[in-house]
């Protein structure tokens, strides 16, 4: 891997977007193959992959708009790793073809089957927003903001890049601030409509905002990876500083705990209501091992990362905070199998193979797309006004 | 580089205005202590302290004839005191957020304004603490809710109820952000001090700055403690309101029970907070002539952060009544439509309309900066907050799950009289305040200056 000094450009962009394409075609085709032997199975651990990446694409859109609406310094540096995470997105509209029309929704959503809705009063109730073609409409809504957003944004990035261009900060801010608006409504519905529908009965207000939280600390965590990858091209150890993994990893520390303070709120407020018709989703993620999966989640993404990232050292020993955020991606993933599986293996925990090669078939494909982007563009926002700032940032 | 050019190239507008040296930042904010008494202060605190009288008189009638002269009844069991004491704790929300968490996400513009929102939050947790005390009915045994080891009661409180959790919550709100207050107040203190002319004023200053000599070594210790105190903070401001939420959401009174209200609550009390210090603080701005300190810029930003936190409840909102029709509950459905065209519709689209209309207009720089807008908004927000609580808490008990016990509940005039009161107890201390201490950090100020950072090392 090598990058130019003056350009900014990875001139060699190493093997990295081999590798990840070549297991993304193994994975694939490996789950393919599980596609044929057992749907069922298949499209449930396909849409724990399905989620996990996407919601990596949404943190990666949130933190672009948020940059370009709180204008901070620090961030300046690591600015093109979130964008070019961003541009995951329109990607994934193509891995959702499957859910939506190779029988993915009859597998996975109890709701979609007339039979099913006529013996239900509960269902018929919201016949009105679970049916199909309502869903496949909403879904392709949101991936019709999320494009266009990422879109937008990315291209008047690169634009900065020519020459000075000090008036698209501005045009960045003024797409970004109607643009949190339509994400924040679309992330809500989207986790309502693949996550929470799968117990079409089951109903939580906070559930949106949970599935966010978990999108933040998984951005974060593979913001700080693709940096850490990123020094080994030497330049860059000037630019991304242990400063700015500093800031990173206080921020994933903070995320970590609204993360914690989302998904308590919700087990709490239902633990203590102690109604049936709410409690039954806590009750399924008991039984036989999924005990040790609902508790590990409890210490992996909230206790155990507490107490090590907390002191100061540990988000400014680089190893360490590499480790730290690999841990993090590693529960998210865990966080989205236990948001999904139970609805198919109720009596314990059975991992699958293809819960493997469904996330290593879709992140295959999405880091060979994301290190492709990352690579074809400066790997910094080389005209940003604020960029020599936030080379220099240090914190007190 | 005036406001003009500033916003043109998209370069922050100076925190300060006028350049003021260290020393004319000294004199500008101590004089506001150290001068004579404007006549008007002493109009205002007459005015303020007779409607404390009024809630003196208020309390002392409820505690001589008991809870019956409100307008309590059944169902209603909780009325006015407990809209009440969510709305003050709700205000008392936007001290500690930006004397704490801005100082942790290192926003140097909350500077000029941290001093008075946190003399703010501790007034507003005063009102609040009132209500629930006054509430139980026999005032003089509230001790009886702390856990305190005694043969003579023979009992421990509930520690399930989320009654008594407030009590914690708040109390602890109450302390942390009294230290963090008093920490911050130190340097100023010790300047009030050294410039003392009376006896008085040296001795009592010199007490209360604790022998602050503003050594290098005093100084490293002090930012070691406001950092260690921000960093307590930060989980506090956001525990207390989720806690004040909990006392509905553990119960299963649809309208009440659902699982987004902690971090709902939050938001709205971020809300209402930072629309109290706007009201406030454009008028203290106005009085004492503080627009070099107080700029365009700390309003406009102010309400960016009004237009956030409105989006946020009006996001909980939009959310709550999509769930009550998506859970297909007939309960949770009849609570929702009975809040916006039940008997209590009037309260209903007065909360839309404050809390989710109006900060609308902060979409556009120009209503963002203009000082008549912003005053008007934020009195509708402070208004639309309280009309809020008065929805969560009036309409769900109002229509509990027997028809027959249905009534309209109607407010007495002690319930109006008691919360117009603590309107009057708010505004005297913060009088008192405004007069004895400096409203602005003068020490906080004058490390944003641009001289004090002569290498031009620290620019965010």
């Amino acid at each position: 891997m090598k990058l130019d000094d003056q350009t900014f450009r990875l001139t060699d962009a190493g093997k990295l977007g081999m590798i990840a394409l070549v297991i993304g075609v193994i994975g694939l085709v490996a789950s393919g193959i599980g596609f044929t032997m057992d749907k069922t199975q298949f499209f449930h651990s396909y849409l724990v992959a399905f989620v996990f990446w996407t919601t990596i694409g949404l943190g990666g859109l949130f933190f672009t708009l948020i940059h370009h609406l709180l204008h901070p310094i620090w961030s300046v540096v690591v600015r093109r790793i979130f964008e070019s995470i961003m541009v995951t997105l329109p990607l994934m509209v193509i891995f959702f073809l499957p859910i939506a029309f190779m029988g993915g929704l009859s597998e996975l959503y109890h709701w979609s089957h007339a039979d099913a809705v006529a013996h239900d009063a509960l269902l018929q109730e919201k016949v009105g927003y679970l049916n199909v073609p309502f869903f496949l409409i909403r879904a392709f809504a949101y991936f019709a903001i999320w494009a266009v957003l990422a879109f937008l944004l990315y291209r008047l990035s690169l634009k900065q890049d020519d020459k000075h261009h000090p008036e698209l900060t501005g045009r960045m801010m003024a797409i970004s601030a109607p643009g949190m608006v339509l994400f924040a409504l679309s992330i809500t519905f989207a986790s309502f409509d693949w996550l929470m529908s799968l117990d079409p009965h089951w109903y939580s207000t906070i559930f949106g905002v949970y599935v966010f939280s978990g999108a933040l600390v998984s951005v974060l965590a593979l913001i700080i990876l693709v940096s850490l990858s990123l020094r080994k091209t030497g330049k860059l150890k000037e630019i991304i500083t242990v400063e700015h993994y500093h800031d990173l990893g206080k921020l994933m520390f903070a995320f970590l705990v609204f993360w914690a303070y989302m998904a308590y709120s919700q087990y709490f407020l239902i633990w203590y209501g102690n109604i049936p018709e709410e409690t039954v989703w806590f009750a399924h993620r008991w039984p036989g091992s999924w005990k040790m999966i609902s508790l590990g989640l409890v210490l992996g993404h909230f206790v155990i990362p507490f107490v090590l990232l907390m002191p100061r050292k540990s988000k400014r020993t680089l190893p360490f905070l590499g480790v730290m955020a690999f841990w993090m991606l590693i529960f998210h993933w865990v966080d989205m199998y236990w948001l999904v599986l139970p609805n198919l293996h109720h009596e314990t925990v059975h991992l699958s193979w293809m819960d493997a090669s469904t996330l290593f078939g879709i992140g295959g494909i999405f880091i060979w797309w994301f290190w492709r982007t990352l690579a074809a563009h400066p790997v910094i926002p080389i005209d940003d006004p604020k960029l020599d700032e936030s080379i220099r940032f240090v914190n007190h | 580089m005036d406001a003009v050019t500033a916003e043109k190239t998209h370069v922050d507008a100076p925190l300060i205005q006028g350049n003021p040296t260290f020393h004319d930042v000294s004199e500008k904010i101590s004089s506001l202590i150290e001068g004579k008494t404007p006549p008007l202060w002493f109009i205002a605190i007459g005015l303020s302290s007779s409607i404390v009288l009024l809630l003196l008189g208020s309390v002392g009638y409820l505690l001589w004839e008991g809870l019956g002269i409100w307008g309590l009844q059944n169902p209603n069991g909780w009325g006015w005191a407990i809209v009440n004491f969510v709305f003050w704790v709700g205000i008392g929300h936007a001290g500690t957020l930006i004397s704490a968490i801005l100082f942790l996400l290192r926003q140097k513009w909350r500077t000029s304004i941290n001093r008075f929102a946190e003399a703010m939050t501790l007034f507003a947790v005063i009102c609040a603490g009132l209500f629930p005390a006054i509430h139980v009915g026999r005032i003089w045994l509230i001790y009886w809710i702390f856990p305190y080891p005694t043969q003579y009661l023979s009992m421990w409180p509930n520690f399930r109820s989320p009654l008594l959790w407030d009590a914690f919550a708040v109390g602890t709100y109450f302390t942390v952000s009294c230290l963090f207050w008093y920490v911050g107040l130190i340097p100023d203190l010790a300047t009030l001090r050294d410039r003392a002319t009376t006896k008085i004023r040296k001795v009592l200053f010199g007490i209360f700055a604790l022998g602050w000599r503003g050594g290098n070594k005093q100084w490293k210790h002090y930012e070691l403690a406001y950092l260690l105190l921000a960093g307590l903070s930060t989980p506090l401001v956001l525990s207390v309101h989720s806690i004040v939420s909990t006392d509905f959401a553990v119960s299963i009174i649809p309208g009440w029970h659902t699982t987004i209200f902690p971090p709902y609550f939050v938001a709205g009390a971020i809300f209402s907070g930072f629309a109290m210090v706007m009201t406030l603080g454009i008028i203290t701005r106005k009085i004492f002539g503080l627009e070099d300190y107080i700029t365009i810029r700390h309003l406009e930003n102010m309400n960016k952060i009004m237009l956030l936190t409105g989006m946020m409840v009006g996001y909980a909102y939009g959310c709550e009544f999509f769930i009550a029709w998506y859970s297909g509950n007939e309960f949770e459905r009849f609570a929702f439509i009975n809040r916006a065209f039940g008997p209590y519709w009037w309260a209903y689209w007065s909360m839309i309309s404050c809390n989710v209309l109006v900060p609308q207009l902060f979409w556009f720089k120009k209503l963002r900066r203009s000082i008549p807008v912003m005053f008007v908004a934020s009195i509708f927000i402070n208004i639309g907050m309280w009309f809020e609580r008065f929805v969560i808490v009036i309409t769900s008990l109002s229509r509990d799950f027997l028809p027959s016990s249905w009534d309209y509940y109607r407010p007495t005039i002690f319930d109006v009289t008691t919360f117009i009161g603590t309107f009057g107890l708010f505004l005297t201390l913060f009088l008192l305040f405004v007069r004895f201490l400096p409203v602005i950090a003068m020490a906080e100020v004058k490390g944003v200056l641009p001289q004090a950072d002569p290498h031009h090392h620290d620019t965010h």
